[in-house]
């Protein structure tokens, strides 16, 4: 056997297809060990392909059969990325089932003055979080016969703004430490680490899973500053994201926990999603319900969360999801319950200590992500422009390069302040087709003056700007009137984006208007972006708000004397705004015709009794 | 979670209900192969969102052809072939749309908690030609055997075998690229190319 022979041999024998002589092969590669590392590196790579959260896949069900129900017309709005573990997979599980009449987060309940002012209070806050040492207790309700509760230690140390361990180990009475699951995240500034137990996709035909699944332990060099695609749980030190567009909350009162004074807050599941999945990095958890109502706790001072209840919504939609998911169904029932033990925030640290370094030995994947800090004059970070002004108290933190394989140079600069960040990230190498830096799907123009156009994120939490020379994206954990203030400052005029663009149906209400004569919008809906992202797809008008955390809320109108045929089976009738219209809690979306306007108003995320009541109060546009 | 995770050969009737125009039997079909077409079109396309919008075109197609299904391939070979031609329709899609050949830009991953492994990875599928990456990930992500992939791509089983072969040398290279001062480098990857065709 030559060499050249044996590779081919090597790879169609990891396919599991037949070979004309295998002893011949296995002989050649005891004296090959260029073979035996290819074979290896074909035994890696295949781990890395298979290996990854089987959950991640949207349902397409509904959209599908919804465009043919009505004839193939435009793409409704995407089902949102993954990132959202905990929720987003429990409804991803059933086809985006929303509970019906239960709803809690939006008018009527009294607000305590203390509550009010919370989302404003959490922006605030994160300012001035230097440090947090806490100790939690989590219990999670175990579903089906066996019923009782699994429970686990929790530690989690923090100092701004990106270093965090979060470890995690259950302490369930009746069960072995071999049964017992553990994990752990490790970050410091651009190193990661991480072990947890980790789910493998089996595909079609013959794909074998390893054997023993159980703990993942991989190690990652190279991390962007805040980099979104790193599990960093900032969520759990001030859960910003799941405030940045809420309503004031109903309160839940004040209570002393773990020897400080806190303020509980009543919201949905799927508003603290990012809190919930912050907890997922180092251990994984069941499935809770988007519209599962949940008592959140902050520190008085401090608005880090102390405590959080998960009940389960008390709704006949909640029980078919439930028996689908195999989550917990009983009514009223705790689904996952956390508390702090022991918690010091800003505290002194302990001397002579590196609570932040990773843990030596092997890992079973180490990458490199691609950052390295530069000095100020290399060249890929020359082109990251230098905002004028920032928001104050933000200092000037890591800056660097992004190189990846077939993937344009990147360069960023980045501030903090406490655990408040913020980063400007440019490339002058983009090929183009969609918005640099991952706005998503729903994006909105936004008048920067002397900086020209740009486009905002429909959550707010990005400003784009495309410009002939170079591509830019602001981000950030402060509110958009500051990203908004950077983005301007920039020195560069943003230029609207070109006509083959994905965001180049992007329109504005009033252009809108004009397509679907009599068009309404959802502006009045408390807990929203004020500002929504509009989309003109030829006859088709569709109006996207985000929320805080996985709310979100999509209005589509078209000119219609009636509505498509029903394509779930699953419709039932509800009176909306004075006239007779439908709904499904499969795709969690509300019909009816106005005015010879055909309207669906639809959420993943938001029960029935919510999205009657928004759509009760939509306005002319 | 766990009753889609396979593909299982799809009921003959229940493709009839659907030819019928049985919203309900599309639907059932649809979830029995969503997940494996989502996850090819992912690694094929680069990142979520296009990969989203092309797997709702896929079965858009599908339903529009499945009269002309003639029940001699396996369904889900059918289902991933449509999945591939819609795939190849967006690439040359976006490449006129760049009007420069280079390769997908990896999408920074803002979605997802697989962190920068998946991210890496990407870039490394993405600097692949299509149909190196395209035969790979039918062996690799959905497990076809190579007369299958071969009837995916419409190409003889031994051009799969090649183009799997030529892929992973490259990919080798790029694992070893990145791990060169690992403590257990040992020397270079082959270098050899794969014979194409």
């Amino acid at each position: 056997v030559r060499c050249d022979d044996a590779l081919v041999a090597v790879s169609v024998r990891a396919d599991s297809e037949d070979l004309d002589d295998a002893a011949a092969l296995d002989a050649h590669l005891a004296s090959c060990a260029e073979c035996r590392r290819f074979e290896r590196a074909i035994l890696d790579l295949r781990s890395q392909l298979r290996v990854e959260a089987v959950d991640r896949a949207p349902d397409l069900a509904p959209a599908v059969t919804a465009r043919l129900a009505r004839g193939d017309g435009p793409a409704p709005p995407r089902s949102g990325g993954g990132r959202r573990v905990a929720v987003a997979a429990a409804v991803a599980a059933v086809a985006g089932m929303v509970a019906g009449a239960t709803f809690v987060g939006v008018g009527g309940r009294p607000r305590s003055p203390a509550a009010a002012d919370i989302p404003e209070q959490v922006l605030a806050a994160q300012h001035d979080i230097t440090s947090l040492d806490s100790r939690l207790t989590i219990t999670e309700a175990v579903p089906g016969d066996r019923g009782g509760t699994r429970t686990f230690d929790a530690h989690l140390t923090y100092r701004a703004p990106e270093s965090m361990v979060l470890a995690v180990q259950e302490t369930t009475t009746g069960r072995s430490g071999a049964e017992r699951a553990a994990g752990e995240l490790v970050v410091d500034g651009d190193r990661w680490w991480q072990e947890t137990a980790r789910q493998c996709s089996p595909a079609a035909g013959r794909v074998q899973c390893p054997d023993e699944p159980l703990t993942w332990s991989r190690s990652v060099t190279g991390r962007e500053p805040f980099s979104d695609s790193a599990p960093v749980p900032l969520e759990l030190v001030s859960p910003v994201d799941s405030f940045m567009l809420a309503a004031a909350p109903p309160g839940a009162g004040e209570r002393t926990i773990a020897g400080r004074r806190a303020v509980g807050v009543t919201v949905t599941a799927a508003q603290v999603a990012p809190v919930l999945d912050g907890l997922q990095a180092a251990v994984e958890l069941g499935p809770v319900h988007p519209a599962d109502p949940v008592e959140l706790w902050l520190d008085a001072q401090h608005l880090v969360p102390v405590a959080f209840d998960v009940r389960a919504a008390d709704d006949p939609a909640r029980a078919r999801w439930a028996a689908a998911v195999g989550g917990v169904d009983r009514p009223g029932a705790v689904v996952l319950r956390v508390e702090a033990d022991e918690i010091r925030i800003n505290g002194p640290e302990p001397a002579g200590s590196d609570a932040f370094a990773l843990p030596a030995g092997p890992a079973a994947a180490t990458t490199d992500a691609g950052f390295h800090p530069t000095p100020d004059g290399d060249r890929a970070l020359s082109v990251v422009p230098v905002p004028g002004t920032v928001p104050g108290g933000l200092r000037a933190y890591r800056s660097g390069t992004v190189t990846t394989p077939g993937g344009p140079a990147v360069g960023v600069r980045s501030w903090n302040d406490g655990r408040a960040w913020l980063t400007v990230r440019a490339t002058a190498e983009w090929a183009g087709g969609r918005l640099f830096g991952d706005l998503g799907p729903d994006v909105r123009p936004i008048d920067l003056g002397g900086g020209g156009t740009g486009y905002a994120a429909g959550d707010g939490r990005r400003i784009g700007l495309h410009t002939d020379a170079v591509d830019v994206v602001v981000a950030g954990s402060v509110p958009l009137d500051e990203l908004r203030t950077v983005a301007a400052g920039l020195g560069l005029r943003g230029r609207p984006v070109p006509a083959g663009w994905a965001e180049a149906a992007t329109a504005g209400l009033d252009d809108a208007a004009v397509v679907v004569p009599g068009l309404l919008t959802a502006r009045g809906a408390e807990g929203f972006a004020v500002d929504p992202a509009v989309r003109v797809d030829g006859d088709t008008v569709t109006e996207v708000r985000a929320g805080p955390g996985d709310r979100t809320l999509a209005l589509t109108q078209r000119t219609a004397p009636a509505l498509p045929p029903p394509s779930s089976g699953d419709e039932t009738g509800v009176e909306v705004r004075g006239v007779a219209g439908r709904y499904s809690a499969e795709r969690g979306e509300l019909e009816w015709v106005e005015g010879g306007i055909a309207v669906s108003l639809r959420s993943p995320t938001i029960g029935l009794g919510e999205l009657v009541a928004i759509a009760d109060d939509l306005e002319p546009a | 979670v766990t009753r889609e995770q396979r593909v299982h050969e799809t009921d003959p009737a229940l493709i009839r209900e659907a030819v019928s125009g049985d919203l309900r039997a599309v639907e059932q079909i649809v979830r029995a192969h969503q997940q494996e077409v989502w996850r090819f079109l992912r690694r094929l396309l680069g990142d979520d969102g296009t990969a989203e919008d092309v797997a709702q075109e896929t079965f858009l197609r599908m339903y529009r052809r499945l009269p002309t299904f003639a029940f001699q391939a396996k369904f889900s070979t059918w289902v991933f072939q449509i999945a591939r031609n819609a795939a190849v329709d967006e690439l040359r899609a976006r490449e006129r749309r760049a009007r420069a050949i280079r390769s997908v830009p990896p999408a920074p991953a803002a979605t997802g908690g697989e962190g920068p492994t998946r991210v890496e990875l990407d870039a490394a599928l993405a600097s692949l030609p299509v149909d190196l990456r395209e035969a790979l990930l039918l062996i690799e992500v959905l497990g076809l055997r190579y007369a299958e992939a071969a009837t995916v791509l419409t190409v003889p089983a031994g051009t799969v075998k090649s183009r799997v072969f030529a892929a992973r040398v490259r990919l080798a290279a790029w694992a070893r690229a990145g791990e060169a001062d690992g403590p257990d480098a040992e020397g270079d990857v082959p270098t050899v190319q794969g014979p194409e065709p």
